[in-house]
C-alpha cells in the first residue's frame, strides 16, 4: 500500500544526507586538509559520494526488497549497474585517471545496462515469448546509446555551463518518471525515483551554498543519468510504462542545451537556470498528466 | 519334438531371467495436464472484510502413479502467472507487474514433488514450490486418484488446496495492504494418459 508519508521521509533524508556531506566535505578544517581539500574540489568525488550517501539513506527508508543474489530488476540495478557507475565516476573523478579511460568505462556501463536488467527475465528465456538473436543485442545497442548520449551530453555541458540547474533538471525527471512509473502500476519501482530526486536536488543546493565549481558536477550527474535510465529502463520492461514516455522523461533534461544557443546564452545566470527548468518541466508534465488520466481511468476503480 | 523341446528350454530360460531381474515388472502411468478439464484457482482477503477469486488459465504439468510402489509416484505442474484472470483486465495486468508477480522475471509458478507417500483416499505428496523465485518445501495432501476411460483415453483425476504466504515468497512487503498476504490455491488436476 502506497504511504506518502514513508515517499516523503525517504525524498527529504536523502536531499538532507546528500546536502550535509557536500557542506561538511567543504567546510573549513585544519590546515594539513588543505591539499585534500584541493583535490576533492578538483575531483567532484565529493558529489558522487554525496549522491550515493543520499540514496543510500533513502532507498533505506523505502524498505527497497534488495537481495542478493540479485533475483529481480531493480535489485540488480541496486546492486550491480549503480554500484558499477559510481566506481566508474569515482575513479574518472581522479585527476590522474586518462579521460579516455574514464569513457571506456561509461561505455561499458552503458552497453551492459540492459543486459543486466534483463538478467532472466522472459525475454531472455530463448523460447518463443522471448527476443530472437537479433532483437537483443539490438535492444542493448540502442539502449545503451541513448545513456551515452544522455550521460555525454549532460556531462559536457554541465562542464560548460555550471551543473546546478543540470543537476535539478535531472532531478525534475527522476520525480516525474517516478511518478509516471507509480501510476502505471509498478509503484515501489516509481518510489525508488524519489530519493534521487531529493538526492539531486540536495547536492545542487549544496553546492549553491559551497564554493565547489561547478564542473565537479559530472560525475554525480553521470550517475544520476544511470540511475533515471535503469528506473525507467526496468518501469518499462518489468512494469507497464509505455516506452514513449520513458524516452520522453529520460531525454527531457537535453533541453537544458536549448538555453545554451547563442541567442540565449547572454542572459543573468539565475535566467538561464530558471529557462532550463522551465523547458525541460513542459514534456515532464505532460507526461505526468497523461500517465494521471490512465491511472483514472483503468486503476482508481479497483481501489 | 525337436521343436517341442527347443519351445521348453526357451520358456524355462526365460522364466529363469525373470526370476534372476525380480519378477515381472510394470511400468508406472504417466498423466499429461488436460488443461480442458483441469482448474487453478485461487482467493485472497480484500481489506480483510471480503475475498476475491481468481484463476489461471494456462499449465502444464504431469503426474506418474506407480500402483506397485506409490513411492516412485510424481506430482509435477507448472503455472503460467501471465494467465492469471481475476475478470478483470486492468487488475490482471496489476497483478503482472513486479509489486505482485513480476511475470516478466518469474514467468511461472511450479512444484516439483521430492517424495509421494499412499494415504487414504489420495497421496501425501512433499515437494518444492517455487513462486516468485523463491522456493519453498510443501506438504500437499492431494485426495483423489480415481481412474476412467473416456474415448479410448485412460484418465485420472486429483484435487487439492494450499495457503500461501505472499511474504514467504519475497513479495514487496510494502505492497501488501489491500489485499491480503495469504492467499488459498485450490488446483483440480485432471491428467490424460500418454
Amino acid at each position: 500500500m502506497p504511504d506518502l508519508l514513508q515517499y516523503l521521509s525517504a525524498t527529504v533524508l536523502a536531499a538532507g544526507i546528500s546536502a550535509v556531506v557536500v557542506l561538511a566535505a567543504g567546510a573549513p578544517g585544519p590546515r594539513w586538509a588543505a591539499a585534500c581539500s584541493r583535490l576533492r574540489e578538483k575531483s567532484g568525488a565529493v558529489y558522487v559520494l554525496a549522491l550515493g550517501a543520499g540514496l543510500a539513506g533513502g532507498w533505506y527508508v523505502l524498505r527497497l526488497p534488495v537481495s542478493w543474489p540479485p533475483a529481480s530488476g531493480l535489485s540488480r540495478l541496486l546492486t550491480i549497474v549503480l554500484p558499477l557507475a559510481f566506481a566508474i565516476e569515482l575513479i574518472s573523478a581522479c585527476p590522474i585517471v586518462p579521460r579516455w579511460l574514464a569513457w571506456c568505462g561509461r561505455l561499458l556501463v552503458a552497453m551492459s545496462a540492459g543486459r543486466i536488467l534483463l538478467h532472466g527475465s522472459v525475454y531472455l528465456s530463448g523460447d518463443k515469448a522471448g527476443w530472437s538473436a537479433v532483437l537483443a543485442p539490438g535492444v542493448y545497442l540502442l539502449s545503451g546509446g541513448l545513456l551515452l548520449l544522455v550521460w555525454t551530453l549532460l556531462g559536457v555541458l554541465s562542464r560548460r555551463a555550471g551543473g546546478l540547474s543540470i543537476s535539478l533538471a535531472l532531478a525534475q525527471a527522476a520525480l516525474c518518471g517516478g511518478l509516471a512509473t507509480m501510476l502505471a502500476g509498478y509503484v515501489s519501482g516509481g518510489a525508488a525515483s524519489l530519493p534521487l530526486a531529493g538526492a539531486l536536488v540536495g547536492c545542487a543546493v549544496a553546492s549553491g551554498l559551497s564554493k565547489y565549481p561547478g564542473d565537479s558536477f559530472v560525475g554525480a550527474i553521470g550517475v544520476g543519468a544511470v540511475a533515471l535510465f535503469g528506473l525507467l529502463y526496468i518501469g518499462h520492461f518489468f512494469g507497464q510504462l509505455s516506452a514513449p514516455r520513458a524516452l520522453v522523461v529520460f531525454l527531457s533534461p537535453l533541453l537544458c542545451w536549448v538555453v545554451d544557443l547563442p541567442v540565449l546564452r547572454r542572459q543573468p545566470a539565475w535566467r538561464i537556470g530558471m529557462l532550463r527548468l522551465g523547458l525541460v518541466a513542459i514534456p515532464l508534465i505532460a507526461v505526468v498528466m497523461l500517465a494521471k488520466r490512465d491511472f483514472d481511468r483503468d486503476t482508481l476503480p479497483l481501489l | 519334438m525337436r521343436r517341442l523341446v527347443f519351445t521348453s528350454i526357451v520358456t524355462a530360460v526365460s522364466g529363469l531371467f525373470c526370476l534372476a531381474s525380480g519378477g515381472p515388472t510394470f511400468a508406472a502411468d504417466e498423466y499429461a495436464y488436460d488443461p480442458v478439464h483441469s482448474s487453478i484457482s485461487f482467493k485472497a482477503r480484500h481489506l480483510d472484510i471480503s475475498w476475491i477469486h481468481g484463476r489461471f488459465n494456462e499449465a502444464e504439468g504431469k503426474v506418474v502413479i506407480d500402483k506397485q510402489d506409490p513411492a516412485k509416484s510424481s506430482f509435477q505442474l507448472s503455472i503460467k502467472v501471465d494467465s492469471v484472470d481475476t475478470a478483470n483486465k486492468a487488475r490482471d495486468e496489476h497483478l503482472r507487474q513486479p509489486d505482485y508477480f513480476d511475470a516478466k522475471q518469474f514467468p511461472t509458478i511450479d512444484f516439483r514433488s521430492t517424495s509421494v507417500k499412499q494415504v487414504k483416499g489420495g497421496y501425501e505428496v512433499t515437494g518444492d514450490f517455487t513462486m516468485h523465485g523463491k522456493t519453498k518445501k510443501v506438504t500437499l495432501t492431494i485426495e483423489g486418484g480415481k481412474e476412467a476411460e473416456f474415448m479410448g483415453t485412460k484418465r485420472i483425476g486429483f484435487s487439492t488446496q494450499l495457503s500461501v504466504k505472499r511474504s514467504d515468497f519475497g513479495f514487496d512487503k510494502t505492497q501488501i495492504g489491500l489485499i491480503g498476504d495469504e492467499a488459498l490455491v485450490y488446483i483440480d488436476f485432471e491428467g490424460a494418459r500418454k
